[in-house]
């Protein structure tokens, strides 16, 4: 039985298909979804514990069905979303506490001490949270999630709005937690973060799965190199054997080929002929975001001003 | 249901390390007992002290339970509620502990009210008679607090919320018997004050004042606080899945 199973699950808001038929299992693995704002990834992690009802397909957790069983998902489930909620008025201890309390954890007080000890707050645990930075408030979010060892984690945006170094403490934590048995879902911006410590990575947009598999896997499956372009103005696709254009944006254009250091002079030589400026080229393996450009494409709006589409958008905040 | 009482220890403890909330929501009602309680030139008694005094704390009770609305609408805004809802335990238990932590709140106010008009002047009762008059305030909380919950669910952001409070709160308070008996009301304020909730609050406490029981009033407090909490719950279960 895999923590996360989901077959063909699909949310429409209205109209617009939120989440649309996605089919995934996630086991006892760091699994992040990546994609632009407004591709699915909140609604689906949502649904998947139980704050939001499919309209079509189904899912379940830990083997519970999450429209049938919800208090059985949310007893093997811990949930951080993305806005940072914890009470500055309190201590880090009571916030802590509190969470203990609901989930009904038999010692409260001793779990909630073991666990700020392990995300190193236990020193400052009797401070208001007030005084706390982000990476300390993002770990008094794990303490609070952790209380009732949970069997699956979901992390919406982890680390967003954290420095450098409050990132690399959250991951490391998280990784601990994986080697601990946790399944942990994040869904992230941030690809480096997702490269270096996802163990999988499912690649959405619209609502879609375009793209499943190990970093690694998927860096592969692009290509053999990157090389990149900073040109000034607009130009068209010269079109080149073995070299294909995956991105364009902000001067800088960005081709796949598959001998990277023959490509060079070739379509240097290109550009020359085109008649584009070329202020820089420069060869690389490919990266996380490479394969996202490719996947997902460049990032501009996809359908232009879709003026009911916008209307529906804001009728429903109402 | 033990979940309730960690969300109204969460509350309580935001709410007393507050500070200056804790006071500011006393200077309204204090102000009103003071300035028109003890100023006012009025003909149709001699001591409008003791008339005001039950019109206040139900408007001390009023401002309570319509302002705690908020504090659902800020935890839906900065995501608290989201967690919650993640929980295991009952969800309903969120909504419960709010409308009895805004009541039991409301209630502490009104003992402070209550002192301050005693020092000014107000006789003092019986205990039953004081006991009458929380459970009649604290039926009238739950019927307040029920109300202002349900009215930040609906609503998407504070801004509206607190326009609606202030919308209506003084337009409620002038329109109830707080400020004047019946027999001297025009026709159609008489008319708007019987049917105005906040009258059954104050004229039971004019009552259990004056050594009767308000059976009928307290009924229809009961039955009202029952059918708003009920939408309330109803309203919860439809927005939360």
């Amino acid at each position: 039985m895999n923590a996360i199973e989901t077959r063909d699950l699909t949310r429409y808001y209205g109209e617009l298909c939120a989440v649309d038929h996605l089919t995934l299992s996630v086991n006892r693995e760091v699994f992040a979804l990546l994609g632009p704002n407004g591709s699915g990834k909140t609604t689906t992690v949502l649904m998947l514990t139980t704050m939001l009802r499919p309209t079509e397909g189904t899912a379940t957790v830990c083997g519970h069905d999450i429209g049938r069983e919800g208090e059985l998902v949310r007893r093997s489930l811990s949930y951080v979303p993305q806005d940072m909620a914890v009470d500055i008025k309190l201590t880090g201890r009571e916030n802590a506490l509190l969470f203990a309390r609901l989930y009904g954890v038999a010692a409260p007080k001793d779990r909630v001490d073991e666990l700020l000890a392990v995300m190193q707050l236990y020193d400052r645990a009797d401070e208001l949270v007030k005084t706390y930075s982000g990476g300390m408030r993002r770990r008094l979010e794990l303490v609070q999630a952790l209380v009732h060892e949970p069997d699956v984690l979901f992390l919406d945006e982890p680390t967003l709005g954290l420095d450098v170094a409050a990132r690399a403490t959250i991951w490391e934590h998280i990784t601990a937690l994986k080697k601990g048995g946790i399944t942990i879902f994040v869904t992230t911006h941030y690809m480096d973060e997702a490269d270096r410590f996802c163990d999988r990575v499912g690649i959405i947009s619209r609502g879609a799965l375009l793209a499943l598999g190990s970093p690694p896997d998927l860096k592969a499956r692009l290509g053999n190199d990157v090389i990149t372009a900073q040109i000034d103005g607009t130009f068209r696709d010269p079109g080149m054997n073995g070299i294909t254009l995956f991105a364009f944006a902000n001067d800088e254009a960005s081709f796949l080929a598959e001998n990277g250091r023959e490509a060079l002079p070739v379509l240097a030589d290109a550009f020359t002929r085109a008649g584009v400026r070329v202020r820089s080229l420069s060869l690389r393996e490919p990266t996380l975001d490479d394969v996202f450009l490719h996947t997902v494409g460049t990032p501009e709006e996809p359908a232009g001003f879709d003026q009911t589409k916008f209307r529906t958008m804001l009728r429903r905040r109402r | 249901m033990r979940g309730v009482v960690w969300y109204i220890e969460r509350d309580f403890l935001r709410w007393v390390r507050g500070r200056v909330a804790v006071f500011s929501a006393l200077v309204m009602p204090a102000a009103w007992l003071i300035f028109i309680g003890l100023a006012l030139p009025i003909r149709f008694t001699d001591n409008y002290l003791a008339f005001i005094t039950p019109g206040i704390l139900v408007m001390t009770m009023l401002s309570a339970g319509l302002s705690g609305g908020t504090l659902l609408m800020f935890d839906k805004i900065l995501g608290f509620l989201n967690k919650f809802l993640a929980l295991p335990a009952p969800r309903e238990d969120i909504l419960f502990g709010k409308i009895l932590f805004v009541s039991v709140r409301g209630l502490i106010q009104v003992t402070i009210i209550l002192v301050i008009a005693v020092l000014i002047g107000e006789s003092v009762y019986t205990p039953v008679q004081y006991g009458l008059t929380y459970l009649i305030l604290f039926l009238f909380g739950i019927l307040t607090s029920a109300f202002a919950t349900t009215l930040a669910l609906y609503l998407e952001d504070h801004d509206s919320f607190a326009a609606v409070n202030t919308m209506i709160s003084l337009p409620l308070f002038f329109t109830s018997s707080a400020l004047m008996p019946y027999s001297v009301m025009p026709d159609w304020l008489r008319i708007l004050a019987t049917i105005n909730p906040l009258s059954y609050a104050i004229d039971a406490i004019r009552a259990v004042n004056a050594g009767a029981f308000p059976s009928v009033q307290i009924a229809a407090l009961t039955i009202l606080g029952i059918a708003v909490t009920a939408m309330s719950v109803r309203v919860f279960r439809r927005v939360t899945i």
